[in-house]
């Protein structure tokens, strides 16, 4: 450190590269925040080797998925607080005007019962494995290496108790609708024994146990998600349009702007981790794994369809695997293995 | 009606515990981040949290919230207000500014361990706003002294003081990653939510939001007391969780983490709030003393909710009652001798009308802290200021990684409260710092204090420069007399007069 007067900033020294750009209000409030991922071997301001510390040294610290600079990434739709709000406000908005008119219309009672009692069994148990991802963005949250990794994984479980809230609001319009039909009673007991739902059960408890913070990046958002957005959101959102569902349809497809939000950052993140050698492997390694328990989910819940359920799994499927092959195109110039399975 | 009341449907999204099978419910939870101590998951659905909201109402509340803290700020920028405060105002707010935002962004994780591993549905839900609402402080408290970082280099420490070893800052980890980030979920939403955001943020918030609006300072007041608006929704968290513990047979452990958690947090408000509340704060903007804010916000506070809760007052109640009278004023008088080492110009806050203001609000004042700084204003006016600079370095408490403060004058009290353990000596700055290191030494005894770090060698070159540099301070952001030693032309008049 120099004794000589320090110059006049314009931005933060952290951010005080010497690049003329000015940064945006995305960068100001977002970078740099994790003042824990400075000492590697002293997480917090504590013994260093309490339970925590060694759960952040163990999970984070030494993750094999390895980067110099975490810190270096960037959301590449720079989402902050406030906009996250009014954007959300106004999806919200649209949401909530779709349930207002649809309930106006009556849309629910022009149902078709086998339809509605297929929805008991296979929509509104879906408020636990939205929950699931709710609870696995909280833990990448909470153990990613860069606080601009955080911030995603903050709006992403918000995004995630919306799509819960959702479903909890269509089940209690069901109960409401057709007494007798076990919706609003009996959720958890399909969620935990009805065969369409075990294979996505075991997915995200296996997940949900992924302690490594790249593995559980890798699972949630490279695996579980595509695979719960093209079977559950995607395949049953096309599925209710085709029996005159069409309020499940358009929700769904509102869910989805979250998840395209989602698959942008998570590409953008594995961009960056294959900048460096080794974390190709790694992440391969993890697709590997997680992979096949996904597709067999998707094939055990659109086995449930009333028609064309194995088609559904296929296209669900061909939709995963085209999204792992846009992280293998977003960092093509970076060489080499198929990181599909 | 077409659209259905958010209890229609509330309980549904919070109806979102199943039993694993895959894995079994203690690896999906494990104890040391769940902290469910023993007490069934079908118990922790019992969690009835007292402030609801719901996704689609939190959204729009918030963006509405945000529009008018932003639009303040942009109203009022052009009357470039900083230009115009008072120095030690602005010393308030980098004061501020420092501490504060890295430690809100750490309590969002403090909010995701309860929103991932909380056995309670409802904590989980609630903490994910939690998370969203300490996101937004974090945003905030960036945006706003970002527009001031042209004015001097000590407004870039409110991005960068957390990240350096500045002393203050090792303090503030110390006690924010003990209650925040450190801890099982449960543990998390006690300490944080209950023990800390309760009362502590009021204090800092609505208290500081006074003299801010006070001082004339809009844009400061309308910010933080928007952002307790968020506190006092998040920070009820605890409460049911408290509950739950103390109908389960765990009240003594619930009661030794809400103790802990008071008193680690009393120690940090100590040198934080109180010097800002009592001595940079110009007398006219105080609207209450650091002390009447704690009586008002802490103490009637944590009275009535404890014993509304079943616990009872920390055992230590009639020492911090004590110390309300004389901790802060020691420190200040520490900050202020010391002042090169922190980020902000304390402001020394002792003119004439100082005194008579802090004699009224704590009586003896001048027989005791007054003696000290009779002395510093002697040596200032015959113009020995280098006396008015240390030569060592503080004893440190290994708890509250402040200086051991102590009265001194007519009420000289000085005093270190020992412990060695497992071969190590430790010092303390009261016997309560002491107790909360001797129920659970695991958690601090391998921890270095700054003096420990000297000591060690990690310190070089072992002097003050050195102590500088590994703070992070160069020269244009070391700590100086906010108002430049402009107070004591007073006392220099005043004896003109006299002579």
């Amino acid at each position: 450190m120099t004794d000589s007067p320090l110059p006049t900033l314009k931005t933060w020294s952290y951010l005080s590269t010497g690049a003329r750009r000015r940064p945006s209000e995305y960068e100001v409030v977002s970078t740099g925040l994790h003042y824990h991922t400075l000492d590697q071997n002293r997480p917090w301001e504590l013994d260093p080797n309490i339970p925590m510390a060694q759960w952040y040294k163990r999970y984070r610290n030494q993750s094999p998925l390895r980067h110099p600079d975490w810190d270096a990434f960037r959301d590449p739709d720079e989402m902050i607080y406030r906009t996250y709000n009014l954007v959300q406000d106004g999806q919200e908005n649209y949401v909530y005007g779709l349930f207002d008119q649809f309930n106006e219309r009556g849309h629910d009672q022009l149902l078709d019962l086998e339809w509605v009692r297929f929805l008991a069994d296979a929509y509104t148990p879906s408020r636990y494995l939205f929950h699931a991802l709710q609870l696995g963005s909280a833990y990448v949250h909470q153990m990613a290496p860069a606080s601009t990794i955080t911030n995603c994984a903050t709006y992403a479980t918000a995004d995630h108790l919306r799509w819960v809230t959702h479903t909890a609001y269509r089940t209690r319009e069901l109960a409401n609708a057709f007494p007798g039909l076990g919706f609003a009673e009996c959720e958890r007991e399909r969620w935990e024994t009805d065969p369409r739902w075990q294979g996505f059960r075991e997915l995200v408890e296996q997940a949900l146990v992924a302690w490594d913070w790249a593995e559980a990046f890798t699972a949630f958002f490279l695996i579980v998600k595509p695979a719960v957005e093209e079977a559950v959101l995607n395949q049953l959102g096309e599925l209710a349009r085709a029996h005159g569902d069409t309020l499940l349809g358009l929700l769904t497809q509102a869910q989805t702007r979250d998840a395209e939000r989602h698959r942008r950052w998570g590409v953008a993140l594995v961009t960056m981790a294959l900048e460096q050698p080794g974390n190709r492997e790694v992440l391969t390694g993890w697709l590997g794994k997680w992979v096949p328990l996904a597709e067999a989910a998707v094939e055990e819940f659109c086995a449930g369809f009333p028609s064309d359920g194995r088609a559904a799994a296929q296209r669900a499927k061909h939709a995963m695997a085209s999204f792992r092959g846009s992280l293998l195109l977003a960092a093509s110039h970076l060489t080499q293995p198929n990181l599909d399975q | 009606m077409a659209l259905l009341k958010r209890e229609d449907w509330y309980d549904l999204a919070r109806t979102t515990s199943w039993t694993p099978s895959y894995v079994s419910e203690e690896v999906l939870f494990p104890e040391e981040m769940s902290g469910s101590r023993g007490i069934p998951m079908q118990v922790w659905e019992t969690y009835d949290e007292p402030y609801k909201t719901s996704y689609p109402e939190y959204v729009s509340i918030q963006r509405e919230k945000d529009a008018g803290t932003y639009s303040v700020k942009a109203a009022l920028e052009r009357a470039a207000f900083v230009d115009k405060a008072d120095p030690g105002w602005v010393s308030t707010m980098i004061a501020h500014y420092g501490a504060i935002p890295l430690g809100e962004y750490l309590a969002s994780i403090g909010e995701a361990r309860m929103a991932r591993f909380s056995k309670a549905p409802g904590n989980r839900n609630m903490a994910v706003f939690g998370m969203m609402d300490e996101n937004r402080h974090t945003q905030l408290q960036l945006f706003f002294p970002h527009a001031n970082i042209k004015r001097g280099r000590q407004w870039d420490w409110a991005h960068k003081a957390l990240r350096t070893n500045e002393w203050a800052a090792v303090a503030a980890r110390s006690l924010f990653d003990d209650i925040t980030t450190a801890r099982d979920a449960i543990s998390t939403a006690i300490m944080l939510t209950f023990a800390f955001e309760t009362g502590f943020t009021n204090m800092q918030f609505l208290g500081l939001a006074a003299d801010a609006a006070e001082t004339g300072d809009h844009t400061f007041a309308s910010l933080i007391s928007s952002i307790q608006t968020d506190e006092s929704r998040h920070s009820q968290q605890g409460g049911p969780a408290l509950k739950i513990l103390i109908e389960n047979g765990k009240q003594a452990e619930a009661q030794q983490l809400v103790d802990v958690a008071i008193w680690r947090s009393w120690k940090l408000f100590s040198v934080l709030t109180g010097p800002i509340m009592d001595y940079y704060t110009p007398v006219a903007g105080r609207k209450l003393s650091f002390k009447e804010f704690m009586l008002e916000w802490i103490v009637g506070q944590f009275e009535r909710q404890l014993l509304d809760m079943g616990l009872e007052k920390p055992w230590y109640w009639d020492i911090l009652m004590r110390d309300l009278d004389s901790t802060h004023h020691g420190m200040h008088l520490g900050v202020w001798f010391w002042r090169r080492t922190v980020w902000w110009n304390p402001a020394a806050g002792v003119t004439p009308e100082d005194r008579e203001w802090l004699e009224a609000k704590y009586p003896g004042w001048n027989k005791n802290w007054g003696r000290c700084w009779d002395v510093i204003t002697d040596n200032l006016l015959n113009g020995r200021e280098a006396l008015t600079h240390p030569e060592t370095l503080p004893l440190i408490c290994h708890m509250c990684n402040l200086p051991i403060a102590c009265t001194p004058g007519d009420g000289w009290d000085g005093q270190d409260w020992p412990l060695e353990h497992a071969g190590r000596l430790y010092h303390f700055g009261s016997e309560v710092d002491r107790w909360c290191f001797e129920i659970n030494p695991d958690q601090y005894k391998g921890h270095q204090t700054i003096v420990d770090r000297f000591l060690a060698g990690l310190i070089l070159p072992p002097n003050l420069k050195g102590a500088l540099k590994y703070m992070g301070l160069a020269p244009s952001e070391q700590g100086q007399d906010a108002h430049g030693y402009a107070w004591i032309e007073k006392f220099r008049a005043a004896k003109a007069a006299a002579a």
